[in-house]
């Protein structure tokens, strides 16, 4: 009985794992990078673009601009975070991995490495809703939300096959 | 076949029943003295009480600003994950044991912390105050729960923002909760009003966790009853249920009472299987399910999502954009309470079709909708692991500054808002929600059994519901990761 448990479990991650995998194939792509030359605008409480898509490879050049009062923007996964005082230019960025180093700049430079989606968040208590105040930056290929799609349903096709197998055996043994 | 069975028509599963279950009162004695004693919930009761008369000052003296008072950061962060993520999957309804709400109204109803009363109170051998009346019975439902949590949930954007909001609304089911108990009799304000209680009661269906008789024979032949009467060892069930024919967990309060009343000594505190119970009893739970799931999709697109302009919409107050606001609560309520029960009825007209069955659409979607269970709640553990991985370092900031005054108790009023592991949430997500969508499909074949009776059958019947539970699944994944 638990030998058979064992088995419906490796059954169903191997056809999930294939799933998964199928998902990160189909949807790979391998587009040329470029330069892509951003300006991101911050207000209470959403910034503009709301989504960017870019690919693995581009190289971005970003500038924060904020629009009513002084926002942050602190970008997952590339260890950026940044104040922008509002209705200038210049802003206040650091690395979260070292410390409080700021550094005044206008633009910050990207070098996008990998691929998935990376919001960016406000950093800077701006009001209300800061703490839902945020974008994302869809990096392609996107394989965690390719491999998940395809992984799902792999899962799906999985469990019904298990349920399928079950029910012919018993008919079987009947 | 037993009391439940005969009224839902459908066969519980003997892994339900008995068989698997693990009791916890036989393995930890101690656990057993500690629920058994009178005095258990009235001190687990008392510090929770403290910490919410704080936060309710703390909404309405301390800082405006969400994330720098202790009203928010501990509800809607804290308590928020703690809740969805590990008491009601893994222990039910066992915020309701501690749930402060009702304290003034037990208080008031019985005239004591902690003694019992004898009398007679109606059916109960218990001396209870105020009028005592019965709860019309056309609203023993949970259709009052589930209209009062969509209407909280409509103005969320502010509900879970501003701190004056969160106390004015807990400080008004505090007193909701003490009236009621004042006017009906024992717990009507946490069965029939709560809104916290119609989701608790749902998903606490699907909880590891349940408290049930050992033995049904000794419930049989008990005249006692104490369990449901009340004797002079404990009160009558706060809920209304009576340990001899209680099956589901949905509306047990899990205040123990039954374990010192039961005079055989025939109440165990039992671990099961994830999402063991698959019954569905009427249409209020089916669309709480409904409500849930919309919810959380709402949520996902308003709270963790970044459009800007229905963020301005949910937050009319702030932005003064009603007409805004009123495009945004009608879709949200069109969804949870049309939209999405059309969807899915669909789906269980295409079962039908399937299987050829002669069992009515109406029936299928009604058992069919257990399969909101688990995905809905594992979708609501995806959605609330960022809210506490992305915003849980404001809970140490504000340890050390509750009102946001700028004191510093314990040196942390400084602390930096620093995101946990924010790389990592997506695949935590997509665990989750295969996890939800497992047990909907293994569920739901088991209801899919009950409806259609014969294998090959049951399975045609799921496809549609895989399909449905196939299609949620993918539009959670693709707010959360795509």
């Amino acid at each position: 009985m638990k030998n058979m448990n064992i088995k419906k479990v490796v059954i169903i991650i191997t056809i999930t794992l294939t799933g998964a995998l199928a998902g990160i194939l189909y949807f790979n792509s391998s587009a040329k990078p470029i330069r892509r030359d951003i300006v991101i605008k911050a207000r209470q409480y959403s910034y503009e673009p709301n989504r960017m898509e870019v690919n693995v490879g581009d190289t971005l050049y970003i500038k924060l601009l904020a629009l009513d009062v002084m926002h942050g923007f602190y970008l997952e996964g590339y260890d950026i975070d940044a104040e922008i005082p509002a209705n200038l230019s210049n802003f206040k960025v650091r690395k979260p991995s070292d410390g409080f180093n700021w550094k005044d700049t206008n633009e910050i430079v990207i070098i996008v490495t990998r691929g998935g989606k990376f919001r960016y968040r406000c950093s800077h208590t701006c009001g209300t809703m800061h703490p839902f105040m945020q974008g994302e930056m869809i990096v392609h290929p996107n394989h965690l939300f390719n491999g998940g799609v395809g992984a799902v349903i792999g899962f799906v096709f999985g469990l019904l096959w298990l349920i399928y197998k079950k029910n012919k055996k018993g008919h079987d043994n009947e | 076949m037993n009391k439940m069975e005969k009224e839902s028509g459908i066969k519980i599963p003997m892994d339900v029943k008995n068989g698997k279950n693990t009791d916890l009162l036989t393995k930890f004695p101690l656990l057993k003295r500690i629920l058994k004693a009178r005095s258990f919930q009235f001190i687990i009761i008392l510090p929770n009480l403290f910490v919410f008369y704080v936060i309710i000052l703390a909404g309405i003296i301390g800082s405006p600003v969400g994330n720098r008072n202790i009203a928010i950061v501990f509800i809607w962060i804290l308590w928020w994950f703690l809740l969805i993520a590990i008491m009601v999957p893994f222990a039910s309804r066992v915020w309701c044991t501690m749930c402060p709400l009702p304290f003034f109204g037990d208080l008031f109803q019985r005239m004591a912390f902690i003694k019992v009363r004898l009398g007679k109170t109606a059916y109960l051998r218990n001396k209870m105050f105020g009028l005592n009346k019965k709860w019309p019975k056309y609203l023993t439902n949970i259709w009052i729960q589930n209209i009062g949590f969509l209407t909280l949930c409509t103005f969320s954007a502010v509900l879970v923002t501003r701190p004056f909001v969160t106390s004015i609304v807990l400080g008004l089911m505090l007193l909701l909760g003490t009236v009621m108990s004042m006017i009906w009799k024992l717990r009507s304000f946490c069965s029939y009003i709560c809104p916290v209680s119609g989701f608790l009661s749902l998903y606490s269906s699907a909880a590891t966790m349940e408290l049930r008789r050992i033995d049904n024979d000794v419930c049989l032949k008990c005249k006692d009853k104490g369990c449901y009467k009340g004797n002079e060892k404990g009160y009558g069930c706060p809920w209304s249920e009576y340990m001899g024919t209680m099956e589901r967990n949905n509306y047990c309060g899990l205040c123990t009472e039954c374990l010192k009343t039961c005079p055989n000594d025939n109440i165990g505190l039992n671990t099961r299987s994830f999402a063991s119970e698959t019954i569905i009893k009427g249409y209020d739970e089916s669309w709480k399910g409904f409500i849930m799931l919309a919810l959380a999709m709402a949520y996902s697109v308003i709270l963790l999502g970044t459009n800007g302009t229905i963020k301005n919409w949910a937050n009319a107050p702030e932005t003064g954009n009603w007409g805004g606001f009123f495009i945004y609560a009608a879709i949200l309520w069109s969804s949870a309470l049309v939209v999405v029960p059309a969807v899915f009825y669909f789906f269980a007209y295409l079962s039908k079709l399937i299987t050829k069955s002669t069992q009515s659409v109406k029936e299928i979607f009604k058992t069919f909708s257990y399969i909101l269970v688990p995905l809905g709640l594992l979708a609501w553990i995806a959605f609330s692991f960022p809210l506490i991985f992305v915003n849980g370092s404001y809970i140490i900031s504000v340890i050390s500054d509750p009102l946001g005054w700028g004191w510093n108790l314990f040196g942390t009023a400084g602390f930096k808002w620093q995101p946990l592991v924010p790389d990592y949430l997506g695949y935590v997500q997509l665990i989750l929600l295969l996890t939800g969508l497992g047990f909907a499909i293994s569920r739901g074949y088991r209801v899919s059994l009950n409806i259609f009776k014969d294998e090959h059958t049951a399975l045609m019947g799921l496809l549609p519901m895989a399909g449905f539970a196939l299609l949620v699944t993918l539009a959670f994944l693709t707010f959360f990761i795509g």
